[in-house]
């Protein structure tokens, strides 16, 4: 019956994020009563390396909410083009036409709503799916009323939207909510972006939001605007329903600075509107040719794409621990424990495109052939390049592909440079003093020397479709000679040793005389 | 003629009081809507028994008039009594979607149900602040384009123009009054400027058709319909359908006919429409071709024309020619009945 269309991004927006936006999820989920009814959210220039907003907060989230969302993650190279022309780094327009243009075409009906509402139907015997289901083609907003904050965040159970659904019912009446606010037409109602419902046919046909609005701020006016001249009217459905907003005022929102807020013009996109078409984009809003990675949270979860990756790699241990450690006497001892390190090599990559391609540079033969197993388990459909100058490492292993380093540079989405002993054996206890022999040095050269390579000419061998730095992930560069080395070079954060790995984008290169001068003595 | 006047100046109304001047006015439908517009400034005003009452007079007057049973509805629901107002929530929503909309090929303004009285009233209110807008005022014309009043339409299109001067869009809806208003030459001259900013307006096209079919000019006008057909998303059957009739190109009519049935089953003139099509492509058809309730007199002639051109050429061309006598140069049959006219 109809698609619920909301964006956002895994950042902190605004007060106490996670928790209204369970219950928002959650009560929204509960008003359908439809089969083919979907929850759409945006994914919006969320970091590659961070999960979507819904998958972090998925353990608070209903069975029901889970079942009906559906995410598109837009990457931050997807929204690469744009980012030299706003302030944002979530796009309003773009991310609801991305939902509408992958909607369920079974669906009569659009509603744009925003991560923070809850819609009471009057009758609590009607769902929204009946409501939208019984009243005639159109164009339908509600008035929004506010919930205090100590009320949604002290006594709203985010996994019990049927008991806020029923709190907001008495708390209407015992606390006076229910203040309708009369706006000019086209905006009927004050705050309107919370509840607008037209069809899905009327938004195809005035071609979506319009993608000039990256500025933030009246994008649902402006759609107003235009539903209105294309509709004739604005129709309420308040005999209908309600709703309510969870107001997030104690801290500000990023795009929230008081009156130095910018935002989209007022007199452009509202009140100079002249047509509910947008012939400039009639072909290209949504992206429609732009592969847009859907994600869901009732299947294939990230949690489970790393356990099938890592159960396939990886043993159960035998013991109920092992011993490392960082005292700075084992500075020079480059063991490391494979099966404890793997998994934090996989929690790094799993949040990436399936398809992306990945260069190992490595030392060890068992990371390589751990990694490649995990990798293919979790899912991963693009290849691992090997450069051809490590030597060592096994050779044939499924979905591999190996090549001179310069010919497989600019082919990767993603660096990893695992800094091993080529002749630890996987057995072997880490950390114990040990000296690397002659092989081991070579080989730690060879890798040492690629990383050096690939960091400093980063931006150089950058695929010509990729406008954005390649990560680069170093594997046991923690409290040894590769620390230093790594972080001169990528501007990673500090890591727990345990971990053993650190990642971050390649810092930018020394460009005057005396930073050269400097970073060459720093090598020596 | 002041800004926020526009509906006044229609209802010819003294300013003083939304309505005032019509409230004795022998037309009851300028009557009635003077009432809803002061019910409504009552309801604003928090008088809201009263405003039931003034909506309560108008329907006296309109009783299918949607925006007085919405706005008593609402202030019923305002005054706690709940269960009345429900039904009658309901009752201004069906009255609403029982208009029929215009032709689908035409401006999306042609194809709005209402009488508009709420929007126009709020859209004066709006003036008083916005004057740097061209919005309101456009939204007006529509309404008052929408409801037939040209000339009316024109002065708010041209008040949005001295706001947003050269806008192709704004010009081409000038044109649209233009060319109800029989200025003919004149909208063709506004329609030729929008679309050379933007040449694919299926709307545009279709406008500029009809308006060269007002002038005489057939050939012209088909071109036009031509060029729309190819600019129109295979999605938009029924508007498809629709260009293809005033073609009398009935062969590409029928296939975009069966998909607008499929998705409006209970729309009566895709049948009728699919009928016609089916008897002057001389395969039989599923039923007679009834013409529905309230239509035309033009669509009436039209049929009779397609009956006749079975077995009598010369009748049929009496009937082509009534329905272009009787019918609006915009009206689908009319369009159809020249193509027709010209191939007998």
């Amino acid at each position: 019956m109809f698609s619920v269309i909301i964006y956002g991004r895994n950042d902190s927006h605004g007060y106490n994020l996670h928790k209204r936006a369970a219950i928002s999820f959650n009560a929204l989920a509960e008003v359908m009563s439809d089969p083919d009814d979907e929850i759409l959210f945006v994914d919006y220039n969320t970091p590659d390396d961070h999960p979507t907003f819904p998958e972090a907060i998925a353990d608070t989230l209903t069975e029901k909410a889970k079942k009906v969302m559906r995410i598109f993650r837009v990457r931050p190279e997807q929204h690469a083009h744009l980012k030299n022309r706003t302030h944002l780094v979530a796009l309003e327009s773009q991310s609801r036409n991305v939902a509408l243009r992958r909607s369920n075409p079974k669906n009569r009906w659009i509603l744009y709503t925003n991560t923070d509402m809850l819609l009471v139907s009057r009758n609590p015997k009607e769902s929204l799916s009946d409501i939208l289901g019984g009243v005639p083609d159109g164009f339908y907003q509600i008035p929004r009323f506010e919930i205090p904050e100590m009320l949604w965040e002290a006594a709203f159970d985010r996994k019990d939207p049927a008991g806020n659904l029923a709190k907001l019912r008495d708390w209407s009446v015992r606390f006076h909510l229910n203040q309708v606010v009369h706006n000019f037409m086209p905006m009927r109602y004050d705050a309107l972006g919370d509840f607008q419902a037209c069809l899905r046919e009327d938004m195809f046909a005035i071609h979506g939001f319009d993608e000039d609005m990256i500025l933030g701020w009246h994008c649902d006016s402006n759609l107003a605007a235009r539903l209105a001249l294309y509709r004739g009217r604005v129709d309420t459905l308040i005999d209908k329903a309600f709703g309510y907003h969870c107001d997030h005022t104690r801290v500000a929102a990023a795009n929230n600075k008081g009156r130095k807020t910018t935002m989209n013009s007022h007199d452009r996109f509202i009140w100079n509107v002249s047509s509910p078409y947008l012939p400039n984009q009639a072909e290209t809003w949504g992206w429609p040719d732009v592969e847009i990675e859907e994600v869901r949270l009732d299947r294939e979860t990230s949690y489970q794409r790393f356990t099938a990756g890592l159960d396939r790699a990886i043993k159960p241990a035998t013991v109920p621990f092992t011993n490392t450690s960082c005292e700075w006497h084992l500075f020079d001892d480059l063991t490391y424990d494979l099966p404890h390190t793997l998994p934090f090599v996989c929690d790094q990559v799993l949040t990436y495109p399936k398809t992306m391609a990945v260069m190992l540079a490595a030392t060890r033969p068992d990371f390589v052939s751990g990694f490649a197993t995990a990798w293919r388990g979790m899912g991963f459909t693009g290849p691992i390049l090997v450069p051809q100058e490590c030597e060592g490492l096994p050779a044939g292993l499924p979905g591999v592909t190996t090549g001179h380093f310069a010919d497989l540079v600019g082919k990767t989405d993603l660096f990893i440079f695992e800094f091993g002993l080529a002749s630890q054996k996987i057995d072997e206890p880490t950390r114990t003093g040990r000296e690397a022999s002659a092989l081991d040095k070579k080989r730690l050269k060879v890798v040492e020397r690629l990383f050096r390579e690939a960091a400093s000419t980063e931006a150089e061998t950058r695929p010509a479709h990729r406008r954005l730095a390649r990560r680069f992930i170093g594997v046991n560069v923690i409290y040894n000679k590769y620390w230093p080395i790594f972080t001169d070079h990528v501007g990673a954060n500090i890591n727990p040793f345990c971990s053993q790995v650190l990642a971050g984008s390649p810092l930018p290169q020394p460009t005057g005389m005396k930073a050269k001068i400097l970073k060459l003595r720093k090598r020596a | 003629m002041s800004k926020p006047n526009i509906l006044q100046f229609l209802l010819r109304r003294k300013p003083a009081h939304p309505g005032a001047g019509d409230l004795k006015s022998a037309d009851p439908e300028r009557r009635g809507q003077s009432l809803f517009r002061v019910g409504r400034t009552k309801m604003r005003g928090g008088e809201t028994e009263a405003a039931v009452a003034e909506f309560e007079q108008a329907l006296k007057l309109l009783p299918n008039y949607a925006e007085a049973v919405a706005a008593r509805a609402e202030s019923l629901d305002m005054l706690g009594r709940i269960e009345a107002a429900r039904p009658e929530y309901e009752r201004a929503r069906t009255l609403w979607a029982a208009q029929r909309p215009g032709a689908p090929d035409r401006s999306y303004l042609f194809r709005q149900r209402g009488r508009f009285t709420f929007e126009v009233d709020s859209y004066e209110l709006a003036l008083l602040r916005v004057k740097t807008g061209s919005f309101p005022h456009l939204a007006c014309g529509n309404a008052l384009l929408a409801q037939g009043h040209p000339e009316e339409a024109l002065k708010c299109y041209d008040r949005a123009l001295k706001i947003k001067s050269n806008d192709p869009d704004l010009t081409a809806l000038k044109g649209e009054a233009l060319s109800m208003a029989g200025r003919y030459k004149q909208a063709i001259e506004a329609f030729d400027f929008a679309l050379a900013t933007n040449p694919k307006a299926p709307e545009t096209l279709n406008a500029r058709a009809i308006a060269r079919l007002g002038l005489g000019d057939l050939a012209g006008a088909n071109a036009d319909w031509r060029r729309q057909l190819e600019f129109l998303p295979a999605g938009q059957a029924s508007a498809r359908a629709c260009v293809a009739l005033r073609l009398a190109d009935y062969a590409t009519a029928l296939p975009e006919l069966e998909k607008a049935i499929a998705k409006e089953p209970n729309e009566p003139y895709w049948r009728l429409y699919r009928e016609t099509a089916l008897s002057r492509v001389g395969k039989p058809g599923d039923a007679a071709g009834l013409v529905p309730m309230g239509a035309h007199a033009a669509e009436v002639e039209f049929q009779k024309g397609v009956v006749a051109l079975t077995g009598d050429k010369a009748a049929a061309k009496v009937h082509f020619e009534r329905t272009i006598k009787t019918g609006p140069v915009s009206l689908i049959e009319v369009c159809a009945a020249h193509n027709e006219l010209s191939r007998l």
